[in-house]
């Protein structure tokens, strides 16, 4: 392959590593509300790339325990609030370190109160979940709950049946999804629902072909896919939408040359990391899912990634 | 200015509270984030011991404008306004420009959502949203506020909300995010009901003179199917629009694929119409969208199958 076509394995491993070791730079601390987010994005992106020594399970675990609350929740870091998104993944690590025997050790009964706690946000009329105490709703939190429960095999604390029709509700009539029933079309949006709807095994209330089809139309010419249409590319969506289509099974739809040209052109080649598109700066989260996009289009070398 | 909290008399009653992580800040070199992190310690102090008051409304104000994506000094802020009672027109105040500097910040919106639910007014909320819209006239979370008005205060057939979303259509005729809205005053305000017949016909209309303007713009082609297939018309409906853009006698003249794609459909569903539907699908995958190749030799595949069933 020529070089600008290879992935620098390597250099993202140390960009990865790098991340917790740069205190002194603002972007840190300002930052700390996702710590527990970036730090499963980290890890992932390490165990793609075959790597997964490269940031220390003690060390990980010891993290994760402290942002742990009584309730059951997760905070971004140690000192923060509880709230769904570092909940699902402080789970998602757990899961990833098989370390749920570790979390027993560190909390009594641990696994079980994670799960009452993520139960505890679904609004038990509408089905949909509430990110924290405040109430804020979106399919991102539902599809959270959805995964972090099924990693745990809790999920017969909720409510499937009305957190399907929410789902639902928010089907759009090109055939994708949004945050909330009537809200636009979004990739990101449609990974969540169509997420939650496999977990649940209820993917047949989804339209394949037509959602198929609005996925395979957010590529442009120059390879790279967009959120929506008739906006600019973003590596990120390399994840949405193709997990998406992988979970229809259509993967094949778009042009996966052009794709992974488009990813390989957003890396940093000398220290490492992904950014949103060419010439950009990089971070962890379009790292990870810049990656994990490779990962689906079967780049060589990299560990296959289950798109739900 | 930076601010500091350590010698001001109006907190000296409070010890902050360091972070729990174990490690040092090695942060002295940054005079930023210094202020940053003495802000958050005395935040830290004052949730410890519950306090709800005015000198927190001025602190979580200024975390804010450091770090807007903080959600804990929201929900926190949030409280103090209701333990307060405090004036929520000043509190909207003070966000209109907040979210002006924060584009992209989430908790704004739901922030903004509870205030102006307990003012029980949209007044002023639409010149507010025009200024958002200004610098991004796609942004998500000021559209899906917008839907969030318009549900709160009932205003599915607002002659204004209609009027305005046509001229953000006008403005910028690939706006998605528009077109969106309009779906959602026009169908989504129905709850399920049938659309009325000149309802129908308005709006067919109206998305044709925009894919007149622009042939080659998935926003009103996916519009109107929509409309097609909510008022439960057959697709044929649309041939002789769909052949304006593309007449198969003359494939070097294709003015839309999606067009195309309109017309293999509408093909397959004729007596005859088979072998057009699959020249249709041939020029899309090799000339009008091949990056989609896969997807229309799938398409042409099926019409083959459909061949062997009957």
């Amino acid at each position: 392959m020529p070089p600008e076509m290879q992935l620098c394995v390597e250099k993202h491993v140390k960009y990865i590593q790098s991340l917790d070791t740069r205190k002194d730079e603002l972007e840190y601390w300002l930052t700390e509300h996702l710590r527990l987010n970036g730090l499963y994005w980290g890890l992932t992106a390490l165990h793609l790339l075959g790597h997964p020594e490269a940031l220390p399970r003690a060390a990980v675990l010891e993290f994760v325990f402290s942002c742990l609350h009584q309730s059951g929740g997760f905070g971004a870091a140690p000192g923060h609030d509880a709230h769904m998104l570092y909940t699902v993944s402080g789970v998602q690590i757990l899961a990833t370190l098989d370390a749920f025997d570790d979390l027993e050790a560190h909390m009594e009964g641990g696994r079980l109160k994670i799960g009452q706690y993520i139960a505890s946000l679904q609004n038990t009329e509408t089905g949909t979940f509430a990110g924290d105490e405040w109430g804020e709703q979106d399919t991102r939190f539902l599809y959270g709950a959805l995964n972090a429960l099924s990693l745990m095999d809790l999920l017969f604390l909720v409510d499937l049946e009305n957190a399907v029709s929410h789902v639902q509700s928010c089907a759009n009539f090109d055939g994708a999804y949004g945050t909330s029933p009537g809200a636009e079309s979004h990739s990101g949006q449609v990974f969540t629902c169509v997420g939650a709807l496999t977990i649940a095994g209820r993917r047949d209330l989804v339209d394949e072909e037509k959602l198929g089809v609005w996925l395979s139309e957010r590529q442009l010419k120059n390879g790279g896919l967009n959120g929506r249409p008739e906006k600019k590319e973003d590596v990120c969506y390399s994840w949405w939408v193709m997990s998406s289509l992988a979970m229809l099974d259509k993967l094949h739809w778009i042009d996966s040359e052009k794709l992974t040209s488009f990813i390989l052109q957003c890396q940093d080649p000398e220290l490492g990391g992904l950014a949103d598109r060419p010439g950009d700066a990089v971070d962890v989260f379009h790292t990870i899912f810049g990656i994990a996009g490779l990962s689906l289009l079967k780049y060589p070398g990299l560990i296959e990634v289950d798109p739900v | 200015m930076p601010i500091f909290y350590h010698d001001d008399p109006e907190w000296s009653d409070i010890e902050p509270l360091p972070q729990d992580d174990g490690g040092l800040h090695p942060l002295a070199a940054i005079a930023y984030a210094d202020e940053y992190s003495e802000a958050m310690g005395y935040l830290r102090a004052v949730m410890a011991k519950n306090e709800f008051s005015q000198r927190v409304l001025g602190l979580t104000e200024h975390i804010i404008s450091m770090n807007p994506a903080h959600y804990t000094v929201w929900l926190y802020r949030s409280r103090t306004l209701s333990e307060l009672k405090a004036s929520l027109h000043d509190e909207i105040a003070w966000l209109n420009p907040t979210a002006l500097k924060h584009l992209k910040n989430y908790q704004i919106w739901h922030h903004r959502q509870t205030i102006i639910d307990g003012i029980n007014s949209p007044k002023g909320e639409h010149e507010f949203i025009a200024t958002m819209l200004e610098q991004d006239s796609k942004n998500y979370h000021v559209w899906s506020y917008r839907q969030w008005l318009v549900k709160r205060f009932g205003l599915f057939d607002d002659k204004e909300e209609m009027r305005w979303t046509e001229d953000m259509i006008h403005a910028d005729v690939r706006n998605n995010s528009a077109w969106n809205h309009r779906w959602f005053l026009v169908v989504g305000g129905r709850d399920g009901k049938t659309l009325p017949e000149n309802v129908v016909k308005r709006e067919m209309d109206y998305a044709k003179s925009a894919i007149r303007k622009a042939p080659q713009n998935q926003s009103p082609w996916n519009y109107l199917k929509g409309i097609v297939r909510e008022a439960k018309l057959p697709v044929s409906t649309l041939k002789d629009f769909a052949l304006e853009f593309a007449d198969m006698r003359r494939p070097d003249d294709i003015y839309s694929s999606h067009a195309l794609d309109l017309l293999a459909d509408i093909y397959a569903e004729e007596e005859n119409g088979k072998e057009e539907a699959k020249k249709a699908l041939e020029l899309l995958a090799s000339k009008y969208d091949p990056i989609r190749a896969h997807y229309w030799n799938f398409r042409k595949g099926l019409l083959d199958q459909s061949g062997v069933a009957a």
